[in-house]
């Protein structure tokens, strides 16, 4: 597993992305503290539906996390250079999982702190809250991952689906056909968001905390083991 | 008297024969120069961001979004066939179908455009391209044309669609088109200066990026991130500072220049509490202009400095 | 009283066949591959591409199967323990070292005591001194040679090499075709893809010849080549006389046709060439014709090839 998971370390390493997303990543630290401080502060509905919602969980995580765990096998297979995995006397399961954990790797720290820095200035330090989103962001990112690390072995317009699964399905159909909900990451996520921290959010809630947690897990898992079936059976270019 | 015979039926006599030379032959004909070698990437991009001449997965994607625009269209001009003029007020109207469907149109060239610039780069084919009498720039000017092109026709036919529908919902069409006739070329400039804006946004990102996926999340990611805390600032801070904000967000840019060529506040900008007009209409425009042309002339000279 | 049993085959394709949609890229192909060289040739686009990537588990079959060693290849991860496959794609890392490549797959590869292995795959490719450049920086022939390198690092029993050849020039083509000899000597079992003939001629001891994805022969190519027999043999004949050889000559039961060419030279269409070598030097000496030269013309892979493509 080891090498592997150095490998895809090193191939989805590079100076221009990790500078893309620290900007990123930044960007609703920033935003937040603006909204805070410029005299008429916004209630905790506005800065959730737009920060949290709309800008971290509606576009920051699930692109930066398209751009990376998508690009883990999807590059390979475009470089033809998967082969070099797959004709290895090692079980599926240990390409899929480091080039999973490696993608996360990438990905988790940026949008975790970003995520802590935001609502800890958002929510002005109650410390509850912050966990609650991080610990959503976190799972975000690993649900995302799983998701589109699948996805980058099921085709090679892996990214133009994501999109459309991002913008279209996520951002306009859910909002109007509330079941579609069912079917979205995102709206897993912040719902998991609502159920850590009910005090605060819980006009929103629907779920409770174990639920959320299971429906998370549960999710995860499923397309990890897409991924691995998917590898098997598909034919390495 | 048999060449007579022949003469005068023109078919070959049976005694005279032609072997004829079936190897290599060089070419003789005309050698057309750069404007037919534009020409031809011209007609590449165009096949290439339509999914033309490849497989029926090539054509999934930019058929789906224009399906996509198309199908809303039509939604709404029957919704105005079904319930006539009262109810065009509460329609889409041409002034806000660009507005309201930005989004599509953006992520739409996301995905098709890096397809025109980044093949060719990654696989090194662009060299292929250079030894001909074609340069760099000539390159990235058919290119640009061709997807300028596609994209104008995929925005405007959901507004033609819109059209037939008012007019035909309309008890006179022929009345209803005299009274708005001005919304045709309204709707058809309006077309364009969307459509060279994110022309020229989608392929400068791909001329920096050899991977399509890159330049595709880049861009959404930069049409996404903007919109909703600029919005939600342009809101606040009212006046020329808000107004200011809100020409931050990438995809207002064109919106504005819609809103004066139509010369009213569209419907989804109205929603939003935006301050619209705080500053004089010359700076929308200019704003625009700066964001087509500064982007570009940097595309311009990447790919001048290109050589075989 | 039995003799001792048939080695087994190392590679079995049994009926195979592989389409995509409607194109059939690969008909019902049946053989065995046996330790030493086994040419595999065919034009471009014949299907010998993917009747490899089948047989080495990376694409699936539409029906038939393959076996390697006895069991199935697809789905059969442990099996590339004894498997080492150099594809056509020439693609590698271009940010790892030689030697990190190297060392790389033959971790992925279980290989134990690695930097022995690395060391010795390394040196039998002859690129010691390039290892710790990256590979982005190599020419084509040292990227090839690396990849080889990186296949042979765990030490197969079984080597697939897909035109391994592909833009080598002349001085790597020697050196890559020693380096397989070497590898066959030592009881390995090597297939080698090529369109190049005389690649295929010199190296391998059997050839599968592919056409239009299917087994249009096997075996030696001398043996595939009087196979053909309704076909005949070509033998160019130079010597003093060539018109007064030549009604000799057409006199033979065994001859089908004598032609003079424009430079003097008979060329003799016979179906028994054992017939003419005996009957030919008779005939020369009863009539004091010097004879300067003999050649087979089609005795090649390429005329083989060549008969073979035009059926």
């Amino acid at each position: 597993m080891g090498p592997v998971y150095v490998l895809t370390l090193r191939q989805l390493f590079s100076r221009w992305r990790l500078l893309i997303m620290t900007a990123l990543a930044a960007f609703p630290v920033l935003i937040a503290f603006v909204m805070l401080h410029d005299g008429t502060a916004p209630s905790v509905g506005e800065f959730e539906s737009v920060v949290l919602e709309g800008m971290l969980a509606g576009a920051i995580i699930p692109l930066v996390v398209l751009a990376i765990a998508g690009a883990a096998f999807a590059n390979e297979v475009e470089d033809r250079t998967l082969a070099n995995l797959t004709l290895s006397p090692i079980p599926r399961w240990q390409i899929v999982v480091p080039k999973l954990l490696a993608s996360i790797t990438i990905a988790a720290p940026f949008i975790a702190l970003s995520a802590f820095l935001t609502s800890h200035v958002g929510f002005v330090g109650d410390a509850r809250a912050v966990a609650a989103v991080t610990a959503a962001a976190l799972a975000a990112v690993a649900l995302y991952s799983s998701a589109f690390l699948w996805l980058g072995l099921l085709t090679t317009h892996a990214v133009a689906v994501g999109l459309g699964y991002i913008v279209l399905w996520e951002g306009i159909f859910s909002r109007f056909v509330g079941g579609v909900r069912l079917f979205s990451i995102r709206h897993h996520s912040i719902a998991l968001m609502h159920a850590l921290d009910e005090r605060r959010f819980a006009a929103a809630s629907h779920v409770g905390s174990t639920a959320a947690i299971v429906a998370a897990v549960v999710v995860f898992s499923a397309f990890v083991l897409l991924a691995i079936r998917r590898l098997r059976r598909m034919d390495v270019p | 008297m048999t060449t007579a015979v022949t003469e005068r039926t023109g078919a070959p006599a049976a005694h005279r024969g032609t072997v004829f030379d079936i190897g290599y032959q060089r070419y003789d004909g005309t050698r057309e120069g750069r404007g037919r070698a534009w020409l031809a990437v011209f007609k590449n991009g165009v096949r290439t961001s339509l999914g033309l001449g490849r497989g029926a997965w090539a054509k999934t994607i930019p058929w789906f979004f224009i399906g996509v625009l198309a199908a809303i269209a039509l939604v709404i001009a029957m919704l105005a066939g079904r319930f006539g003029p009262e109810a065009y007020d509460e329609l889409v109207s041409h002034a806000d179908y660009y507005p309201f469907f930005t989004t599509i149109i953006f992520v739409f060239a996301a995905v098709v455009a890096p397809e025109l610039l980044c093949r060719d780069r990654r696989e090194n084919v662009i060299h292929l391209y250079l030894v001909r009498p074609l340069t760099g720039s000539d390159y990235v000017t058919a290119r640009w044309t061709a997807f300028f092109a596609v994209l104008s026709a995929a925005v405007w036919l959901p507004q033609f669609i819109l059209l037939f529908g008012f007019s035909m919902g309309h008890p006179e069409p022929v009345t209803y088109l005299r009274e708005n006739w001005l919304d045709i070329p309204r709707f058809l400039l309006s077309g364009l200066v969307f459509a060279a804006y994110i022309t020229m946004l989608a392929l400068l990102t791909a001329s920096f990026t050899t991977r399509r996926a890159y330049a595709s999340v880049f861009l959404v990611g930069l049409f996404a991130i903007t919109t909703p805390f600029t919005f939600a600032l342009a809101a606040e801070l009212e006046g020329a500072a808000g107004q200011w904000v809100s020409m931050f967000n990438l995809t207002q840019i064109p919106v504005n220049v819609n809103d004066l060529i139509f010369g009213e506040v569209n419907a989804m900008t109205a929603e939003m509490e935006i301050p619209t007009d705080a500053l004089p209409s010359w700076v929308t425009v200019a704003w625009y202009l700066g964001w087509v042309l500064v982007p570009g002339g940097v595309l311009w000279l990447r790919y001048r400095r290109l050589s075989p | 009283m039995s003799g001792a049993a048939a080695p087994a085959p190392v590679i079995r394709v049994d009926g195979v066949s592989r389409w995509f949609g409607d194109v059939v890229a690969v008909s019902d192909v049946t053989f065995d591959v046996m330790p030493g060289i086994t040419g595999m040739l065919g034009p471009n686009g014949a299907g010998k591409t993917t009747l490899l990537r089948m047989i080495t588990g990376l694409a699936d079959v539409s029906t038939g199967t393959i076996t390697v060693f006895g069991e199935p290849v697809r789905d059969n991860p442990p099996l590339y323990r004894r498997i080492g496959v150099m594809s056509e794609h020439e693609t590698v890392y271009g940010f790892m070292t030689g030697r990190e490549f190297v060392r790389t797959m033959g971790k992925l590869r279980r290989v134990e005591k690695l930097d022995d292995a690395v060391d010795r795959a390394i040196e039998f490719v002859d690129l010691a001194d390039a290892q710790h450049r990256p590979m982005g920086t190599y020419s084509r022939g040292m990227r090839q040679r690396m990849r080889l390198a990186a296949t042979l690092v765990h030490d197969p029993e079984l080597l697939i090499l897909d035109e391994p050849l592909n833009g080598a020039d002349p001085r790597q083509r020697v050196h890559f075709q020693r380096l397989l000899e070497h590898l066959a000597a030592e009881g390995r079992t090597i297939v080698i893809s090529s369109h190049i003939l005389e690649e295929v001629e010199q190296l391998a001891d059997t050839v599968l010849l592919i056409i239009n994805g299917k087994l249009a022969a096997s075996g030696g190519f001398r043996a595939i080549r009087a196979a053909l027999n309704e076909r005949p043999y070509h033998v160019r004949v130079i010597c003093d006389a060539p018109r007064k050889l030549a009604s000799a000559v057409v006199t033979l039961e065994s001859v089908e046709a004598v032609n003079v060419d424009p430079d003097g030279a008979v060329v003799v269409l016979s179906r028994n060439v054992r017939d003419l070598q005996v009957e030919l030097p008779r005939l020369a000496q009863a009539g004091s014709i010097r004879l300067r030269r003999v050649e087979p013309l089609d005795d090649s892979l390429e005329s083989v090839f060549g008969y073979l493509v035009e059926r």
